[in-house]
This record gives structure tokens, C-alpha cells and sequence, in this order.
């Protein structure tokens, strides 16, 4: 599944059939190699983070949550892998070789366990087992 | 030879850490006594306003070399800039800069000076070395070559001071002006020393 597809999709509690919130984003440990958890807008509280672990089912239609207490407060870790320095779209990749293959344009991910499958670029299609880090200069891939 | 970079594509290149971060840019070169081999880089700031660093790259630490950014594996392996130069700057010959001085052949020809210096990465520049392959001269009046650049191969060891770099003199036959043939000049060279030695 695409990061374009599915964000805006809206994510619904299974326990009182109610909207908690739409996706907004998608959280990236490039060291883990996989999605780590969504971010939600539109939510009841401050709350906005939905940790991969939360999600019963990452449907076509709608995300499924056991209840809208799925919904948490960032930690340190994922506050971080969040912030702006450490989103993957629209940013420059470089491979470890050095050298420049375009900007990321999408990623695809598995939506039962979060792995990154492949990672879009201008012109290319990179394996999402290739990316090796994610900073606030650039996207890093190995060749 | 797998890669060829003039070494001034590589001042203002971003240091960049497998983490994705730019930590510095290519200030300057140092190369090896004798000018043979690179020994290390040293750092600017990123950024309009930033000046030199007070560390330096070692060209062990480097994982990647490419025309868009220089890749190490974290900022932890930058050195100290001083700790990076006590070891390239002794006194005696082979030290000072290899820029603007004179070519001359082991027959006493002058081809040259020195314009820019030809880095030749052999295989994965984490396991291999970046050797100087080669200098761009701008060439000797006496050369009739006008004010065209040429790439002059190198044999693996020259003997260069401040002054002067001494060259065998069949490294003038294959002067050339195209970076993306001078490869090949280069290995044919160096197979045709290895051939009398």
C-alpha cells in the first residue's frame, strides 16, 4: 500500500464504531526498516499518534482500532522519528555511494506488519530494504 | 579505474552521515606526502555564514564518494583537525601545495603547472583508495597547446617538492583532454611502466 493511497483514510474504533481520527502521516524508523506508527488529525483529544502495534487492521476503506484509547501521546522515540527533519517525502536520496538518484516521491509499505516494501523516486523504484537512514539533508540508500 | 573526480568538483561537496545529515562540506584537500595518495579532508561549516571546522575527515573513514555528496558513517568519525594534519605535515620534501607548480619530465622538459589534481577511486572507496591518478596542467607555452587543459597520467610514486613534480618522460604521450577517456590512458600507462620495471 501506498503512503499517497492511504493518507486522509479515516481510522474507526471497533469497540464503539466511531471515527478517532483520519491518517494524516506515516512514522518512519529507517533503522527498523518499517513503518512505526501513523499520524492522525481531527482526533477527540490532543492525542495524535496511532502506534503500528495499535492497529487491528489496515482495511482498504478504513484503519480499525480495538478503541479510541489505541490513540496515544507520542513518546520520546516516535516525537522524534516525527519531527520535520525526519519525514521521507519529497526529500533528496542519495546512495551511500554518494551519490544523487532523485527525491522521494512515495513509499509503499506492507499494511499487515508496517515493512517498507519500496521506496518511489523520480525515476526509479528502490527496495525498501535499502534505506539507511533518514535526515534533515537527505534520504539515504544503499546502492 | 572505476571513478575519476577532479579534486575541485570535491571542495563545497556535503560530508553526509549515513543518518542523513549533512555535518560539513568540503573545505579543502590534503594529500599524502609526495602528493600521491589523499590523506584527508578538511571541513567547512554548512551554510552562508559558517567557517572552517576545527575537525578534518580522514579518507579511511569515508564509505562513499560521488559527484553529489561524500558519505561517512556517522559524525563521530571526524578527527580532530590538528590530529589529521601532525601526520602529512612534516618537514622535507613532498610538503606544500601541489597546485601551480611546475611539470617538468625526468628529461628536463617542462609540460606544465599544475591546475587541478584527477582523484581516481579504485573499487569500493571503503575498502580501496583514493589514488592521485593525475594532474590537469595548463600546458608550457613551448607545448603549443595554447591555453587548452590538459590530463597528464601519473605513475603510482612521483617525486614532487613545493616547486617542482617530476614525471617519467612518457607520461607526455598520453596527455589528453577528455576526463572520460583518461581512464584508460591511465591504466595504459601504467601497465606500460609496470612492463619495463
Amino acid at each position: 500500500m501506498l503512503f499517497s493511497e492511504s493518507t486522509g483514510r479515516k481510522v474507526v474504533s471497533t469497540a464503539d464504531a466511531s471515527t478517532v481520527g483520519f491518517i494524516s502521516g506515516f512514522v518512519v524508523d529507517p533503522a527498523r526498516g518499517r513503518v512505526v506508527a501513523l499520524t492522525l488529525t481531527k482526533t477527540a483529544g490532543s492525542a495524535s499518534m496511532l502506534p503500528f502495534s495499535g492497529i487491528a487492521a489496515f482495511g482498504v476503506d478504513a484503519v480499525t482500532v480495538a478503541g479510541a484509547d489505541a490513540v496515544v501521546e507520542p513518546d520520546e522515540k516516535l516525537a522524534e522519528l516525527d519531527s520535520k527533519q525526519h519525514t521521507i517525502l519529497k526529500k533528496r536520496a542519495l546512495t551511500t555511494a554518494g551519490y544523487e538518484v532523485g527525491s522521494v516521491r512515495d513509499v509503499e509499505f506492507d499494511p499487515a506488519d508496517g515493512t517498507l516494501v519500496s521506496i518511489q523516486l523520480d525515476e526509479h523504484t528502490w527496495d525498501g530494504k535499502g534505506l539507511v537512514g533518514v535526515g534533515s539533508y537527505a534520504v539515504m540508500l544503499r546502492p | 579505474m572505476s571513478t575519476l573526480i577532479r579534486a575541485s568538483e570535491l571542495v563545497k561537496l556535503p560530508v553526509v552521515t549515513h543518518g542523513g545529515e549533512d555535518v560539513a562540506q568540503i573545505k579543502d584537500v590534503v594529500y599524502a606526502a609526495h602528493g600521491g595518495q589523499i590523506e584527508s579532508f578538511t571541513l567547512a561549516g554548512r551554510g552562508l555564514f559558517a567557517g572552517p571546522l576545527k575537525t578534518a575527515l580522514p579518507w579511511g573513514k569515508v564509505t562513499g564518494l560521488g559527484t553529489a555528496a561524500v558519505i561517512i558513517e556517522s559524525e563521530d568519525d571526524l578527527v580532530p583537525l590538528a590530529e589529521a594534519l601532525a601526520t602529512s605535515a612534516h618537514d622535507g620534501p613532498g610538503r606544500g601545495d601541489v597546485l601551480n607548480s611546475q611539470v617538468l619530465t625526468d628529461q628536463g622538459t617542462a609540460l606544465g603547472t599544475v591546475s587541478d589534481v584527477v582523484i581516481g577511486i579504485l573499487g569500493d572507496p571503503a575498502t580501496g583508495q583514493a589514488d592521485v591518478v593525475g594532474y590537469e596542467i595548463l600546458p608550457a607555452e613551448t607545448m603549443n597547446k595554447g591555453k587548452q587543459r590538459l590530463l597528464i597520467p601519473l605513475p603510482d610514486t612521483i617525486a614532487a617538492s613545493g616547486e617542482h613534480l617530476i614525471v617519467p618522460a612518457s607520461a607526455s604521450d598520453y596527455l589528453t583532454d577528455d576526463l572520460a577517456h583518461f581512464g584508460s590512458a591511465v591504466d595504459a600507462f601504467r601497465a606500460q611502466l609496470g612492463e619495463k620495471s
